[in-house]
Formats: C-alpha cells, structure tokens, sequence
C-alpha cells in the first residue's frame, strides 16, 4: 500500500461515551423469563423485517414466514391492487393453517380441511354450507398483521392497532439512506440459513463489533487490518433513535488479495460500476435496524442478516447477498458466487466462538458482561432492548395493581 | 473418464476435472470443497488457477444465456475454483475446522446455480 495514500486513523471511542459505561447483566443473554419479556416487549410489538420486494413480482404473489417466538406463520401477499398485505396463516373456521408452500402465486387460499375461500385481501369469499352457521362473511376474514416496505426491505408488525407507521419508526435518516442502496433496485439474491444454540443478541452482536475481527478473521479479514487501524475499527458511528449506523473505515490493504481474488473481485467491482452502483454513500455504511436486522454495505453488493430469537439460547439467522438485475456474462455470476461464498466462510469462522460465548452464559456464572468503547453498538442493543422490557415489566406490573 | 470431450477448445488440462467439480449449483460446489481432501483442492487449485483469466474472456466473449453445456461446464469450474481458493489461499490447513463450521450455513438459494 501506498504510504502517501494513508491516513491518521482516530477510534470513534467519544462518539458511545453518552451509552454509559455500566458492566450489562449477563441474565439478559440466557435467563428465559427475560426473554419471555423481550419476547413480548419487543419482538410482538416492533417492526421486523422479513422479506424483500422483489419476492413478490406480481398480484398474487405470495410468501409464508415462520415467526417462531410468536408461534406465528405468517402470509405476505401482493394484491390484486399491488398493495402488499400481511395475515396470519390461520383459517378463521377452525385455525387450520392455511398455506404450506413457503412462496408462490395464488388467486386466493382455500383451507384444506372444510374448503373454506379466502381472497388475496383476506376476505372470506365462500365456505361449503355457511348458511348451517351463526355467522356473517365479513366478519370471518383472516387476521391482519401490519406490512410495509422500506427501500425494498419488507416489514411485518404483530400488533397492527398499536404499531407506529414504519418510515416514523425508522425516522428521515434511515429511511433516505435505505432508499439508496443498491438493495432498493435489487431483483434478486442468494441466501443462507443457520440455526444455533445461541441468545439472539449474542449471536446479533458478534456484527456490531470490530474487535474480534483480528482474532477470529486473521486470514479472511487480512485486508481490513492495517497499520493505522489494526483492528479494523469503523470511522465512525451514528444512533438514530432504536437503530444505529457505523461507517466503516475505507483504507483496506489491497495487496492483501491473491491473484485469483483480485481477477473475480475486479470483475465484481467493473460491474457494479457499468450498473451505476459505485460510488454510492451506502456502500461501507452499515446499518443495524431495531431489533434483529442489519444490512451491511460494500462496494459491489449489499447483505442482510436477519436473526430470529428462537428461545432464550437458541437463534435462527438469514443472510442475503442482494443483486440488481440478472447477471448478464459469466464473469458477472462467478463474481457472485465469489461473494456470496466469501461472506459464508467468514461468518463460519464465527459460529464456534458465539456457541462458546453461550455456552459460557448458560453456566450464570457471570453476573455481569463489559462493553467496550468500541463495542458501542452492543451496548446500545442492551440498553434500547432492556428500556422496552423494564417498560412493559411496569405496564405488566400496573395492570396487575388495577385488577 | 472415457476420453470425451466436455469443455471448450483451450481447456483440455481440466477435462481431467470436470467429472469431480464441474457442479451445476453452488450448494453442490460448496459440499464438494468440504468433502475434498487437501491433495484433491490442491491439484485442481493448481490446475485450474493459470486458465481463470483465460476462462472468463473466453466465456464473457458471449452473453450468459447463449453459453452452451461446454461453456457451462467451465463456468461451473471456474465457481468451484473460487471455492477452493478459500480453502488453499486462505484458510489453508485450517480447512478442515472451517468446513465443520460451515456445515450449519445452510444454501437456500443461489443466483448463480446453473439449473
Ligand atoms: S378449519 Fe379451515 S375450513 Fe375448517
Ligand atoms: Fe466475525
């Protein structure tokens, strides 16, 4: 690397001074009565990202998610007026789930044990037989949860009376730079999926650090290890409200690349470029959206990790790397798999140190975790996540007095 | 190997590698790297390396929808080479521990499985 091109390099350590510096109660990672809160306090309540657009090409478009802690399946469907509408997977004769396939194109769901019709908005067309019961049609549609979208991110809220629109929950910032990034226009997307015995913010604030890199990604994370900044730190972070945002520092060591990666990386980075998505703001931003999701930025494409708590040690996660537009010459799709297969090696490397870490936890012989400056991003998790559950802990508590 | 020949003119040195890792999807080629032994990684690593510039000019001298099955099975090649690069440039005896961990990243889907 060039010595001219480098720059001082400053740890953001002021910027997560006013996060307080407070050791975190371990409990909050393993104990299931805390979770159960959380559970209810935060994940039956917030806005949970779940999809993306292009999953749903056309009316009638269909796709089911399983929302465990919630014991929830859930339906998003395009209409046939495009608007994208949310139910819960459950017949309204008898409860029987309705659809099995987990994506496709439907006219409408018809439940397999009394054939009970339902439209693409939810209303109940036809039954066999309704005369025989003591009810009106309009008052059989299936359950709605809250749906709505976000620089083509899509989002689902359980509790549609009380939830606050999503640009709002977002707020201005979030919502301008999501609309930016390439995962906005993106038309497609390769996934993989894990389950792992681990708390969801354990696992979740493995992403929001730099600080393990060096040691868990000596070989893959080479390049983001510089003399300036040898762990890799981010320039800078932002908090917006439940979310926050940190921007990585851009002066990777290029030299660390083989020959081979620098041929299928330099086509990567040739075609986002004909695509018009070099330069772009987003693209080392990362941005991590209350409670379980992140989307982090590169040069040539965007991944999102969505993880879902499954109980109060285990977790389900979901990673995408987003494309726009089909890949139009086999170099272009090479450099995809590349991508694709990189991002899923280095997240690898941390599978064994998160179930290490609950591992540890589930001993209670930690009373209390420490955050570091530069693990800021963790501690805001706890504290924005601990605030809902103290929060409904005194609603839990007042109903109680008023009964 | 019955001596046909499944790949472009100019890539005879890795007809020898077709039948081992010219996989059509990327959870195939990504199965096929954590089952490999390292002789295996290596000697398709060595093999196939030098011809990854020659690969994709030859292949990007059309669009991908008009490749024809000897073209994608050099694609299919080239992919698994980005695999096993990982593993032989970069995790490199350290393999066999990442491919344990990497058994709990289930592929849902890819863009780029030629199927
Ligand atoms: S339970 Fe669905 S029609 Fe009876
Ligand atoms: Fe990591």
């Amino acid at each position: 690397m060039n010595v001219e091109a480098r720059m001082a390099f400053r740890p953001p350590v002021d910027q997560t001074a006013w996060l307080g510096s407070d050791p975190i109660p371990a409990k909050a990672y393993y104990d299931p009565e805390y979770y159960e809160a959380e559970r209810k306090a935060i994940f039956c309540r917030s806005w949970l990202q779940i999809g993306h657009v292009c999953e749903l090409p056309e009316p009638g478009s269909f796709i089911r998610r399983e929302l465990e802690f919630a014991d929830a399946s859930i339906l998003i469907v395009r209409g046939k007026d495009d608007v994208l509408r949310g139910f819960h997977n459950v017949c309204t004769h008898r409860a029987t789930q309705l659809v099995r396939d987990a994506e496709g194109r439907a006219n409408g769901f018809v439940c397999p044990y009394h054939m009970w019709n339902f439209g693409l908005d939810g209303r109940l067309r036809s039954a066999p037989d309704f005369e025989n019961f003591f009810l009106a049609k309009e008052d059989c549609a299936l359950k709605q949860v809250a749906v709505d979208s976000c620089g083509g991110l899509i989002f689902v809220n359980l509790s549609p009376a009380s939830a606050p629109p999503l640009k709002e929950f977002l707020g201005e910032y979030l919502v301008d730079r999501l609309a930016r990034t390439p995962c906005a226009r993106a038309t497609e997307f390769s996934e993989y999926v894990y389950e792992l015995d681990a708390n969801w913010k354990l696992d979740y604030d493995n992403f929001q650090e730099s600080y393990h890199l060096k040691f868990i990604h000596p070989r893959s994370g080479a390049a983001t290890f510089t003399p300036e900044n040898p762990f890799g730190y981010p320039e800078s972070f932002g908090f917006h409200g439940p979310h926050r945002t940190q921007m990585f520092w851009p002066h990777v060591d290029v030299d660390a690349a083989t020959p081979t990666q620098k041929l299928i990386f330099g086509a990567g980075a040739r075609f986002a470029m004909e695509k018009g998505l070099m330069p772009n703001p987003t693209n080392r931003e990362y941005y991590a959206l209350f409670p379980n999701f992140f989307l982090f930025g590169s040069p040539t494409q965007h991944f999102s990790h969505t993880v879902y708590p499954l109980s109060a040690r285990r977790s389900r996660g979901v990673i995408r790397i987003y494309w726009v537009g089909p890949a139009q010459s086999a170099s272009e799709m090479l450099a995809r798999e590349y991508s694709f297969l990189v991002v899923r090696d280095v997240h690898s490397e941390d599978v064994g140190v998160i179930r290490a870490g609950q591992r540890g936890l589930n001993s209670g012989v930690l009373e209390h975790l420490h955050f570091q400056a530069m693990e800021g991003l963790c501690r805001h998790l706890f504290n924005v996540s601990n605030a809902m559950v103290e929060e409904y802990r005194r609603e839990a508590a007042g109903t109680g007095d008023a009964a | 190997m019955n001596g046909e020949v499944c790949l472009p003119a100019g890539f005879a040195a890795l007809e020898g590698f077709v039948a081992g890792w010219a996989s059509p999807t990327t959870a195939a080629r990504a199965a096929r790297r954590s089952a490999s032994t390292p002789a295996e990684r290596e000697a398709f690593f060595a093999a196939a390396a030098p011809l990854l510039e020659a690969a994709m000019a030859h292949l990007d001298s059309r669009p991908l929808a008009e490749l024809d099955a000897a073209d994608k099975r050099l694609l299919a090649l080239m992919m698994a080479l980005g695999h096993v690069q990982m593993a032989v440039e970069v995790h490199r005896e350290m393999e066999p521990q990442h491919a344990a961990l990497r058994e709990a990243m289930v592929i849902t889907r890819s863009v780029s499985d030629l199927v």
